[in-house]
């Protein structure tokens, strides 16, 4: 009781310190007072007897510091002295204060928002029960190189015939118009089995998910995600039992999931599910085996199986599906999976390996800079140190002030990392590109940014103490003596800064190399053509539902009205529609087989992605035309025969260079099947399907006229072509079109949703945008790199110069001249820089080819790149040398050996 | 063995002073301590308010401010209960403290 009764009032006494002290002198100067007075009694002068009492007293100042001692907490105090005395240290040095805390601050605040965004896009586990048990199933033929999902049948066979797991879920996404909940809306939604809730393990936040009841019996029930709850229906806990249209059926909301629920986790932040619905397969669905391989399937681990196990079960109950490929003879069906992480992780994890690269090396730039500093610093205050030791300062007493200061350095770039960090964060969160998984997950991870400070705190304590050790540990009139003899003693410790500099500089290049890469690859998909002219291009989506447009005739009716009533709008040059358009693309193709075409053993299919397209489609997206006609009128109309206009590479590849004008082909994977033929009428330009630095796709553009026809008997599968794209282009700004074109679509059908409305331009910038975001990252970190090294080579030199100030004064006055000075210190300053850009060119040549999957047009050894890199560097080493150079060689000598 | 180093003997004196003489402010103790002890003793200043200020805080005793008879401010003390608690421990270990080095130096 008594010591912490004891403690808690010295550590108020540390606060009233002020009051106490004041206290004190009052009292002291009372007793010399009572003793003064006493003095006068015994007959003495007023003079006399003041100075007796203060001699009889003693040391004033003495019994001060011993009553303080006791007051307050001694050590506590000593460290305010030395964090006050430190302050002022780095406010007497701005620019090393500076530099030192800018320095830290990068590192830390760097290295700690990195790790998090990696953290939480690819090492934190999903948010699932045990998730590391989730696996997602795939199929393959082992004739063909693509990787595919399952087909509708194998989901019901996998959940029926498979052990090795506790269960299955399958899911395939879909789009739905929303009416009934505010203003219309298209959301993006995904048919699950009832399996799929169960196997993730996650509860819905209100009501339940669906039964598989529900399921077969294709039951109109939904569960939406919470933001649809919360925006759409003001989080109303009676949401339960309600309806909303999708489509314009009603269907009954029986659950709600909780708020940070997404799946499938999807790449980027519009990938996010609206709703979700029973999958219930069509008819039409369960008898496709072989032919649509786009359903989801997850599974669950059983617990004791082994993924070996597992694996020879999924080969067991692919052997059953095999001879369901009868009708594709010759193919061999595989089976396999990967967790459900890696799948959904393993795109992303290329980029943010060498963002965590990259930023691992600025850390270490960072600490070697930090290092350097600090060794000059504390170089340069030996003769203090001296000066101190000398007076009579424990050994003890100059290290922890030393400790003192560096924790200080560490602590206020520490403390502007975090800020930096938490800036970094929620910048990644919103600029990180769409290209990545789980963005909503990112959020600042404190244990690494305490690692980071650490990491960082550790440096500046062994670089800032060390030096400062060693030279006290030789005499203290070793350090007081100057010239000659302190001469000696710096080499050593010059060599090591040339090493870090050395170290820094080749770092700094390997960034360099490998932001120039990114930037070249950058600068080559901007000259990229994407096959058309995306300016003045309007595109939007709509989605005709099938109960109100069942018949192809019907949706050609709606297009062609829409599309003559678009076409007398002011500043419209030309009105089409098409399934797919450029760019954002859908991948999916079609297999084709050319007439006469026969496929060898193990030879892949030939896949087309296909347009149907209605109006001037080519015109308004400016394709061009390469051998025979565009599609027109002829082709439109009824018993027209059936046509179709392919792209280069689709003519280069599938028809061997040969003119393919009047050939004909069929849809299917053999020419003598029950497809109509279709007869090539044109070839136009590739377009670019999907990103600019996406490899080119074979396309073909049909009629929609002809397209239920050309699917022959697949068309009651895949159904009518009411998901149509409207591309419009325009006189200027279209943009402007948008409220017009919405006008008109409502008068046409007043439910009827627009959605996904941009210029092409938009669209094309969009997908520019990962790339733009990775490029420009890597370059503000070479940036930075490069900043960071061209301090230290600065620093040395500078450091290099006070130092030898007499010496150069010595040389000057024999005789050397300026210039020689000048190029002597130059030349040191380039020696280092090459010998780094030796390190750096190795360092490259071991490392780019990491880099590989980021370049696009570029070799991960472009010499022309490289060549530039080296260039700046050593341009920029030059000129960060010349500073220190020119002070040297401005050097008078008379003064400066005067002086000393 | 009891506590019986000389700043107990210190502590010892000045919470003697202040039982005899109930409220006193510094000079009085170390005058007190002068006269009462024939000038034998004499109490450095420089040790006596860090004692005070130490006995303060472990509450032994207590201040206040306060007129002495010629007007002017000095700061009184006095002591607490656990202060004449504390003089009765300490007399008793001093009591101990001269009986041992008696008995040492009357070993022969």
């Amino acid at each position: 009781m008594e010591p912490i009764r004891i403690l808690l009032s010295r550590c108020s006494a540390l606060f009233r310190r002020r009051n106490l002290d004041e206290d004190l002198d009052a009292e002291l100067s009372s007793h010399i007072e009572f003793a003064v007075e006493e003095n006068m009694k015994r007959g003495m002068s007023a003079q006399q007897a003041r100075t007796r009492a203060l001699r009889e007293f003693g040391g004033v100042t003495q019994t001060k510091e011993a009553y303080r001692v006791q007051q307050g907490l001694p050590f506590l105090e000593a460290v305010l002295i030395d964090v006050r005395y430190g302050l002022r240290q780095l406010r007497k040095s701005p620019a090393f204060a500076a530099t030192a805390i800018l320095t830290l601050a990068l590192g830390i605040g760097g290295m700690t928002a990195v790790f998090s965004v990696v953290e939480a896009v690819l090492l934190r586990p999903l948010p699932f029960k045990d998730s590391g048990q989730l696996l997602s199933l795939h199929e393959w033929v082992r004739e063909d190189p693509h990787e595919f999902n399952v087909t509708a049948p194998d989901v019901l066979i996998f959940q029926r015939e498979s052990k090795a797991f506790t269960g299955e879920g399958g899911y395939v996404g879909a789009g739905y118009d929303v009416t009934g909940a505010g203003a219309p809306f298209h959301a993006a939604a995904e048919r699950v089995t009832a399996s799929l809730f169960p196997v993730l393990g996650v509860d819905p936040l209100l009501g339940r998910t669906f039964t598989q009841k529900e399921d077969e019996n294709t039951a109109p029930v939904t569960v939406i995600s919470y933001s649809l709850w919360r925006e759409r229906f003001q989080s109303d806990p009676g949401v339960l039992g309600k309806t909303i249209d999708l489509d314009r059926r009603p269907y009954t909301i029986i659950g709600v999931m909780p708020r940070n629920f997404e799946f499938p986790l999807d790449a980027g932040r519009l990938s996010r599910r609206d709703l979700w619905v029973p999958m219930s397969f069509t008819p039409v669905e369960k008898n496709s085996e072989g032919s649509n391989y786009d359903y989801g399937l997850v599974a669950r681990l059983r617990p004791g199986v082994s993924t070996a196990q597992a694996q020879i079960d999924v080969n067991r109950v692919i052997a059953g599906i095999q001879p369901r490929y009868t009708a594709v003879a010759g193919l061999h069906l595989q089976g396999y999976f990967r967790t459900l992480k890696e799948e959904t992780v393993h795109s992303a994890r290329p980029f943010l390996n060498i963002l965590l690269g990259a930023v691992s090396l600025i850390m270490l730039i960072a600490c070697v800079n930090i290092a350097n500093l600090l060794l000059v610093r504390a170089a340069s205050r030996r003769r203090e140190f001296g000066v101190r030791l000398a007076l009579g300062a424990a050994r003890r007493i100059v290290l922890r002030q030393l400790l003192t200061e560096s924790l200080l350095l560490s602590a206020i770039g520490g403390t502007i990392g975090a800020a930096l960090a938490v800036v970094l964060v929620h910048a990644a969160a919103v600029h990180l590109p769409d290209s990545l998984p789980r963005l909503g997950e990112i959020a600042i991870r404190w244990p690494l940014f305490a690692a980071a400070s650490g990491f960082a705190g550790v440096t500046g304590v062994l670089c800032g103490v060390a030096p400062a050790l060693a030279s006290m540990r030789t005499d203290v009139l070793d350090s007081l003596r100057d010239g000659s003899h302190a001469a000696g003693q710096g080499r050593s410790q010059y060599n090591l800064q040339s090493v870090l500099v050395i170290l820094e500089t080749a770092l700094a290049l390997l960034l360099l190399v490998a932001s120039g890469l990114l930037l070249r690859s950058f600068a080559k998909m901007l000259e990229t053509d994407p096959g058309f002219q995306p300016q003045h291009v309007l595109t939007a989506s709509l989605s005709l539902p099938r109960h109100d447009y069942p018949t192809q005739q019907k949706v050609d009716e709606f297009y062609a009205e829409l599309q003559r009533r678009v076409e007398t709008l002011p500043g419209v040059r030309t009105v089409s529609f098409s399934s797919n358009i450029p760019i954002v693309g859908q991948n999916g193709g079609r297999l084709i087989t050319p007439e006469g075409h026969v496929r060898s053993v193990g030879e892949g299919f030939l896949i087309a992605s296909t347009y149907l397209v209605q109006g001037n489609y080519f015109q308004t997206l400016h394709i061009p035309l390469i051998r025979g006609r565009y599609l027109d009128d002829r082709d439109v109309q009824a018993g027209a025969p059936m046509v179709a206009i392919i792209s280069q590479s689709f003519a280069e590849t599938y028809f061997h260079g040969k003119d393919p004008i009047g050939l004909r082909m069929k849809v299917g994977d053999r020419f003598d099947g029950p497809m109509p033929a279709i007869t090539v009428v044109g070839v136009v330009g590739d377009v670019k399907q999907g990103a600019l630095d996406q490899p080119t796709v074979a396309q073909m553009y049909e009629p929609i006229s002809q397209a239920a026809a050309a699917l022959g008997p697949m068309a009651a599968m895949l159904g009518v072509a009411g998901n149509m794209d409207v591309v419009i282009r325009t006189a200027d700004d279209p943009s402007r079109l948008l409220p017009s074109l919405e006008k008109i679509v409502h008068q046409l059908d007043p439910l009827l949703v627009v959605s996904r409305a941009h210029t092409m331009d938009e669209i094309v910038a969009a997908t520019e945008s990962s790339r733009r975001f990775n490029t420009a990252i890597l370059t503000a970190f070479a940036a930075i790199a490069l900043v960071l090294s061209l301090l230290g080579i600065y620093g040395v030199l500078a450091y290099a110069v006070a130092q030898r100030t007499r010496e150069i004064a010595i040389r000057m006055a024999l005789g050397a001249s300026r210039k020689v000075v000048l190029l002597r210190t130059l030349r040191y300053a380039l020696t280092v820089a090459v010998m780094g850009v030796v390190g750096g060119l190795i360092a490259s040549i071991g490392l780019t080819h990491f880099l590989k999957s980021l370049l696009y047009g570029v070799k991960p050894l472009d010499s022309a790149t490289i060549a530039g890199a080296v260039l700046v560097l050593l341009c920029c080493s030059a000129l960060a040398a010349l500073i220190p150079a020119q002070r040297a060689a401005s050097i008078d000598p008379m003064r400066a050996l005067r002086a000393e | 063995m009891a506590k019986n180093d000389l700043q107990g003997t210190l502590d010892l004196l000045v919470l003697k002073t202040l039982s005899q003489l109930g409220s006193l402010h510094g000079y009085g103790i170390v005058l007190h301590i002068q006269r009462a002890s024939d000038e034998l003793l004499s109490v450095e200043e420089g040790s006596l308010y860090p004692a005070l200020h130490r006995m303060e805080q472990n509450g032994w005793i207590g201040s206040e401010w306060a007129l002495t008879e010629t007007n002017r401010k000095a700061k009184y003390y006095k002591l607490t209960a656990a202060g004449r608690k504390q003089l009765q421990e300490a007399e008793k270990n001093f009591e101990h403290l001269v009986k041992g080095v008696r008995a040492i130096l009357r070993y022969a």
